[in-house]
């Protein structure tokens, strides 16, 4: 959420419909780490998806005979306990999956819901102008004025945490970032000819603020939206790790390796196993995100 | 020095709003939830008419805008007020003991436990900071020149991949490679300077990746603008355009980052990272005075933090619109 200087410079070109979200598209997709990233991102979501009916083994069921097996290549591992075995003879790999689908649902969801609110208090604040404009940063400035951190483990701390709160607790610490963004870009837009030709014609506010001005700006920040699912799920294994997260028995990252760690010198592979997993799958998706953010910069300062 | 001013006294009252609505939300929050903060104080043997009579002297039962006016009174006067939980001598009381009654002599004060805590917290933020600029500058710098080029795309795979790793996952993986297995560094708790450096790494690796990409960002999109082919025209080297010229321009944006984004983040990883090293600072404080509900110390802490993201906030617009006069705030 930095590029606001690259964001505001964009030449009016775009005017040719989904023209520079294409060209984007495009030019990410021509950057072999990309394809790679994608790739894995898709696999992995294939396997947290179908792997837990697949392995045919619980992530939630004791079995005090099979605890503590070390991950695949190891001496003493056993099929189908690829990643070995926790204090509790549970399957560490199912329990990973599992964990990885809640932590993208959770990531997505709230990012999408952050996205949709800072994007629509953003347009209209740099749209309107004047007291709305005052009125509503001053507000996103309270708010980002409390870190998210403390926020949340208040909230949470304090109430019982589910999906829903965790995602909404999300959302709520994550917006005002886009408004921002939205905000500064749209200020710069409101000056540009196509929307005082639009006025001129006799378009309403609304019909300029959400058929104009929100193509043209929306999808570059959308690109760099991809990277906050990743920062999301983070903090739902952070959340899972101090205990605010969703609770046992359902596994998440955060529990897997809170759990993991009083055993973490004879059975070392309890917390770092499933915590690779989770940096895999965060690395594919910083990757995709990170060559979308570099294409939209690209072709808004017209390199491209 | 008008505009200067202008500038504060304008800022200086929305600050002082934006602290006082901060401060409302935390203090009603904590007072909505269920869960009642003098079950922890006494312990769960208390008979009921005892807890009623120490939640009324603790002034627990009034109504909440009451509670609340009356405790920006004491923070106005420079009184935090005490913990419910934390006795004077500094163990915990809550409970245990089986106290029956509840005085503020025999309780910590907020105010000291935050200045206790706070020059821990400094230092480990201060060499997260220093760690994470030794990592984040050079690369930045060189990929911001050399844009599209191989150190670009040096630093680029370099931040991808430590924006990828989970702090929590980071912090345990370093004290079980750096701690439990060579005992080169120390890990756990905090008996002296040394205890400060893996907690440190982790922070620093955690605000790198950001740092490195704004300012590559920032510096190749200063590189590109006219400036710079007029200064080759001049007849400068490329040292002094880089030195003098982009590095200041591309300041503004960095300077905003560095406020607003680094600072929030700085804030949210110290608490965590914090709590992985049971490193003892202002977080590891708050986190478990979260889930004990000793609201003094939790409502102090937000205050705190809202202070300083507020008066950094205000600093870096002012230092933004100074280099350049043409933002308006």
């Amino acid at each position: 959420m930095v590029a606001e200087i690259a964001l505001t410079s964009a030449p009016s070109r775009g005017a040719a419909k989904g023209g520079l979200t294409a060209a984007m598209l495009q030019m990410a997709w021509r950057a072999v780490e990309f394809r790679i990233a994608l790739f894995v991102f898709a696999a992995l979501v294939l396997l947290s998806l179908v792997g837990p009916f697949v392995f045919h083994v619980s992530a939630t069921d004791f079995n005090i005979m099979q605890r503590f097996l070390p991950p695949m290549p190891l001496g003493g591992s056993s099929w189908p306990h690829v990643l070995g075995t926790d204090q509790l003879g549970r399957d560490l790999f199912v329990r990973s999956l599992i964990g990885l689908r809640n932590a993208l649902f959770i990531g997505i969801t709230s990012v999408v819901g952050m996205f949709v609110v800072g994007s629509a208090i953003g347009l209209t604040a740099g749209y309107m102008g004047r007291w709305a404009d005052l009125v509503l940063m001053r507000i996103t400035d309270a708010q980002m004025s409390i870190p998210v951190v403390i926020l949340a483990i208040t909230i949470l701390g304090v109430s019982r945490p589910t999906p829903a709160s965790i995602i909404a607790v999300l959302i709520l610490a994550g917006w005002p970032a886009y408004a921002r963004v939205t905000r500064s870009v749209t200020l710069a837009e409101r000056q540009k000819e196509y929307v005082r030709a639009a006025k001129i014609l006799g378009a309403s506010d609304l019909r300029i603020v959400v058929l104009h001005i929100a193509p043209n700006i929306l999808p570059p920040a959308a690109f760099v939206a991809v990277l906050d699912v990743a920062r999301m799920m983070i903090f739902e294994a952070i959340f899972g790790f101090i205990g605010i997260g969703i609770q046992p028995p359902t596994p998440t990252f955060g529990t897997i390796i809170a759990d993991g760690t009083q055993y973490l010198l004879n059975a070392w592979w309890i917390t770092t196993a499933p915590g690779l997993l989770l940096a895999i799958t965060l690395a594919s998706i910083n990757i995709m995100g990170g060559t979308l953010e570099r294409a939209r910069n690209k072709i808004l300062q017209g390199i491209g | 020095m008008v505009f200067a001013l202008d500038f504060f006294a304008r800022r200086l009252g929305q600050g002082a709003v934006i602290v006082l609505l901060v401060a409302f939300l935390i203090f009603t929050l904590l007072r909505i939830v269920p869960g009642d903060p003098v079950r922890i104080i006494l312990g769960p043997m208390t008979p009921p008419s005892v807890m009623e009579q120490t939640a009324r002297e603790l002034g627990l039962r009034d109504p909440i805008p009451v509670q609340f006016f009356g405790y920006l009174g004491h923070v106005l006067r420079g009184d935090l007020g005490h913990s419910f939980i934390r006795s004077a001598q500094g163990g915990n009381t809550g409970g245990s003991r089986g106290d029956t009654t509840h005085e503020n002599q025999n309780r910590a004060s907020v105010a000291g436990l935050i200045l206790h805590t706070l020059p821990y917290t400094l230092q480990l933020a201060g060499m997260g900071v220093l760690f994470a600029l030794l990592i984040a500058f050079p690369l930045g710098l060189a990929a911001g020149l050399n844009a599209g080029r191989w150190p670009d795309k040096i630093a680029l795979y370099a931040s991808s991949v430590m924006v990828s790793l989970p702090n929590i996952w980071l912090g345990v993986v370093f004290i079980l490679l750096f701690s439990a297995k060579t005992g080169w560094l120390p890990a756990i708790g905090y008996k002296g300077f040394a205890y400060t450096i893996l907690p440190a790494l982790v922070l620093a690796i955690e605000l790198a990746p950001v740092m490195m990409r704004s300012i590559a960002v920032s510096v190749a999109g200063n590189v590109l603008e006219n400036y710079v082919d007029v200064g080759e025209v001049r007849g400068l080297s490329r040292w002094m355009i880089v030195t003098r010229h982009v590095i200041r321009n591309a300041a503004i944006p960095l300077l905003n980052l560095f406020g607003v984004q680094l600072i929030g983040m700085l804030l949210g990883g110290l608490f965590v990272v914090e709590y992985i090293f049971s490193y003892p600072g202002l977080g590891l404080l708050t986190i478990n005075s979260v889930f004990q509900r000793d609201f003094p110390v939790i409502q102090a802490v937000a205050i705190l933090a809202s202070c300083i993201l507020v008066a950094i906030n205000m600093l870096v617009d002012f230092a933004a619109t100074n280099i350049d006069r043409r933002l308006q705030y």
